[in-house]
């Protein structure tokens, strides 16, 4: 379907999301749509799915123009959209889930038809498990077959690759690539990872402060892109060259450790750390980095085995004992896990730092906000925060005599920008001597930052290499299950 | 939003809901046959018609008072203390059983003892709701609900069986205390102004304890998200105990007022459906401190009004639970009609 923007304009009060966009989108093309956080991707998608209406200008489907678009009359147009949070249904079980909306089918032929469009993509989702249960790439993937079986001729996907494997990735690449060609569906992919849409896309918008800066045709420059999203001043280059160097001694030891998550357990961990290094986790969702986090961090239950922080045993101790001897772990779901969306900017430091014990080593609110450049002010809740500023919030709260810091996906959802800030503070954390445990999807900020890789499939510990000894292919290949390894 | 702002905003929310839930009223006492505005006029007269009735009124109030400032402390770690009636209950309970051994009266620390003795019993009440809560995983709607019927069949078993009044069982309550053991009451009333002096000192620790002290953040913490809290070292099962104890002692003490201060002995209706009265109240205060004495005073004033109803107008006086009830769920409503219209006006 050919989609027409007309000279869009969105305001938010004072805030313009979206300052005359004029786009025309043909069908059978991929289309990737690149911008910082708060470029105006979301607005210019959620109008296109009839979200939102614009402040001014028109959007046309093959020319014409539905008046009053809402999403149910987006979706009966075939306009389908992939969110990154999944819109699925937590109650539900999986088939039930995926045949709402859809066609009126009875169990055993939603069944088959899930296991047929399912094994296309070789997602393995069990139709009988409860959608709840389920990680986000998995709720991902269902949504996303869900869609296709509405049968979208538009489908606008919002950062797919979250989550899934890098083989999954090809799987899914190569269907988009297909979709788009035999039958001719319009695809937008959103997001802000360069290589995903060099390698995927034929066109590029990019969006910068709510205005279409640049059209670019396939095969692109990196540099040209990272110039449009960022601005002339921005250089590309990561940060990797400031890792600092691992100190002496192994202050954490892991001693054929079993942990028991909610889940599943993760058998004999071995494992040592040494002050300052950084190990980067890899693995598709599940498959057990977030169990050894929490581990780690004194939330999951150690059935066996030694867990030795600086000399001192901490298997089987409550978790306020792990976050004394310095431990501190940041969930991923920043908002929904790690902050307490509608207290203040001031109640969070307030919380985080008892006045009685040390407080006066940590910082003061009003040093924290500005040191960590946090755009807030004390009275701003964390709810009414972008995720940068969340991250930033969470990182302000990390005590100073933090020594393990365990991060699950520490730069997800941030822009290229606020990505480095985290990172800056991170390496300079690990320069004073703090060890660092992160899980990523995003392999290539594996290969950047670590000393060391972690590579889990099948919620096993597969490989644990040196980073100079394993490339992002090899890891792509570990985390799917190819290929031997220590 | 400034808190002037907000403060004025929870006002005419209220305003608007007085208004829809006078009209509903209106519309029943008219279909009922009653005369709408004398009908209204007796509710309120006979609740500040004169110094005695206001004075009854106030005598409603505290034990009001007491519990919606006990609610504020389980609703900000996000708890519903549907327990709060049974654990009314067993703060007389263990006043009546503190004061037994002195039929022949005794002096005023005596009193004190009993009082302190309602606190534990409505604190231990609660605990155990919270613990069901916290260790079995038994949501704490549901064990107060369940504990609610234990403490009224306590209740009634010790009015029949052990405490029973000698020759004369019956629903009229234990054998009234010795009149030393009695709470002194303003000169020629029966309102002590011990009561109102606990009272208010209730609402202003509460205040103190949500505002002023890390304490109480921590609650609010572990109501906003239950996980941060736990990963923020604040012990949110820890909070939970505590805010369910202090809530129950806090419910406790109005219980052993009811008896020392009010029935001078244990009734079955020793609670008069004040803890669910007080849920009520701190829902249509949204939970803010400074609207609790306020509405508990309305309440009280509707309370005490209605027992005119019958006796002049041949109505039953459960017309006041009616326009309590009527009231909080307009106030329900106000609130979905204003996020409804926010969200029409931002489409635009």
């Amino acid at each position: 379907m050919r989609v027409e923007f007309q000279d869009i304009h969105k305001n938010y009060g004072r805030v313009r999301a979206n300052v005359g966009i004029n786009l025309v989108l043909e069908p059978g093309r991929i289309y990737g749509l690149l911008g910082e956080n708060g470029a105006g991707k979301s607005t210019l998608m959620k109008t296109l799915a009839g979200h939102t209406q614009p402040s001014r200008g028109r959007v046309l489907f093959n020319g014409k123009d539905p008046e009053g678009l809402n999403p149910s009359r987006a979706l009966a147009m075939g306009v389908g959209m992939l969110y990154q949070d999944p819109r699925d249904f937590p109650a539900l079980e999986v088939w039930e889930n995926f045949r709402l909306g859809g066609r009126q089918r009875d169990k055993k032929r939603t069944l088959s038809r899930l296991q047929e469009l399912g094994a296309r993509f070789h997602f393995r989702l069990s139709p009988e498990e409860k959608v709840s249960e389920l990680t986000v790439g998995e709720r991902q993937q269902l949504e996303l077959l869900r869609l296709l079986d509405l049968g979208v001729k538009v489908l606008i996907l919002d950062e797919p690759t979250t989550g899934i494997s890098v083989t999954q990735k090809e799987m899914l690449f190569a269907t988009i690539r297909q979709l788009a060609r035999d039958r001719g569906r319009t695809i937008i992919f959103v997001s802000h990872k360069l290589t995903e849409v060099e390698e995927l896309c034929q066109e590029v918008v990019v969006l910068r402060q709510g205005r279409l800066l640049a059209q670019l045709q396939s095969p692109f420059q990196s540099e040209d892109l990272l110039k449009f999203m960022f601005g002339a001043e921005h250089d590309g280059t990561a940060e990797s060259s400031e890792r600092s160097q691992p100190g002496k001694g192994e202050f954490v030891q892991l001693e054929d450790v079993q942990l028991l998550g909610d889940k599943y357990t993760l058998p004999d961990i071995s494992l040592q750390i040494r002050p300052g290094e950084i190990l980067g986790l890899a693995g598709l969702e599940g498959s057990g980095q977030e169990l050894l986090l929490r581990g780690l961090a004194g939330l999951a239950r150690v059935l066996k085995g030694r867990l030795v922080f600086d000399g001192e045993e901490l298997q089987g101790r409550p978790y306020l004992k792990f976050r004394q001897a310095g431990i501190h772990f940041l969930p991923a779901a920043r908002l929904e896990q790690g902050l307490f969306p509608d207290l203040s900017l001031n109640e969070h430091f307030h919380l985080a730092f008892p006045p009685q014990n040390g407080g006066r080593d940590n910082l003061l609110p009003e040093e924290g906000i500005k040191e960590f450049s946090i755009q807030g002010q004390l009275s701003t809740t964390a709810r009414a925060l972008s995720g940068g500023n969340q991250q930033r919030l969470l990182l302000a709260l990390i005590p100073a005599q933090t020594r393990l810091l365990l991060l699950e996906h520490p730069t997800r959802g941030l822009d290229h920008g606020a990505g480095q800030q985290v990172w800056s503070h991170l390496l300079r954390r690990c320069r004073q001597s703090a060890a660092l445990l992160f899980s990523s999807a995003d392999l290539d900020e594996i290969k950047a930052h670590s000393h060391r890789v972690l590579i889990f499939y099948n919620r096993q510990l597969v490989a644990d290499r040196p980073n100079h000894a394993i490339s992002v292919e090899e890891m792509g290949r570990l985390m799917a299950g190819q290929g031997r390894a220590v | 939003m400034s808190y002037a702002a907000k403060f004025s905003l929870s006002l005419g929310r209220l305003a608007a809901a007085v208004f829809l839930s006078v009209v509903f009223t209106t519309f029943i006492l008219l279909v009922s046959g009653a005369p709408p505005l004398h009908t209204f006029a007796i509710l309120f007269g006979g609740g500040i018609g004169s110094a005695a009735k206001l004075f009854q009124t106030i005598a409603v109030w505290i034990p009001l008072v007491l519990c919606s400032s006990a609610l504020l402390l389980t609703f900000a770690p996000g708890l519903w203390n549907i327990g709060i009636e049974g654990q009314i209950i067993l703060g007389a309970i263990f006043a009546t059983g503190f004061l037994r051994p002195f039929p022949a009266g005794a002096s005023p620390l005596v009193l004190a003892g009993a009082l302190i003795a309602g606190m534990i019993g409505g604190a231990l009440w609660a605990y155990i709701a919270a613990v069901l809560r916290t260790w079995g995983r038994v949501h704490e709607i549901f064990g107060g609900l369940g504990l609610n019927f234990v403490a009224l069949g306590l209740t009634l078993w010790l009015i029949f069986g052990p405490w029973r009044r000698p020759g004369v069982a019956s629903m009229s309550g234990t054998e009234p205390l010795h009149p030393s053991l009695w709470l002194k009451g303003f000169k020629g009333f029966s309102l002590s102004p011990v009561s109102l002096v606990l009272a208010l000192l209730a609402i202003f620790l509460v205040i103190y304890l949500l505002r002023s002290t890390r304490w109480g953040l921590s609650l609010k913490a572990v109501g906003q998200n239950p996980g941060a809290a736990l990963l923020f070292g604040l012990k949110p099962n820890k909070r939970i105990l505590e805010a369910m104890a202090l809530c129950g002692a806090l419910a406790g003490l109005a219980g052993a007022l009811q008896v020392v201060g009010v029935y001078h002995r244990l009734l079955p209706a020793i609670s008069s459906n004040y803890g669910y009265t007080a849920l009520l109240v701190t829902m249509l205060a949204s939970f803010r401190p400074n609207l609790i004495p306020p509405i508990c005073f309305f309440f009280a004033v509707l309370n005490v009004g209605s027992i005119q109803l019958p006796l002049q107008l041949k109505l039953d006086s459960s017309l006041s639970g009616v326009i309590q009830g009527v009231l909080v769920l307009s106030v329900f409503l106000v609130h979905g009609l204003e996020e409804r219209w926010q969200l029409l006006r931002r489409k635009k």
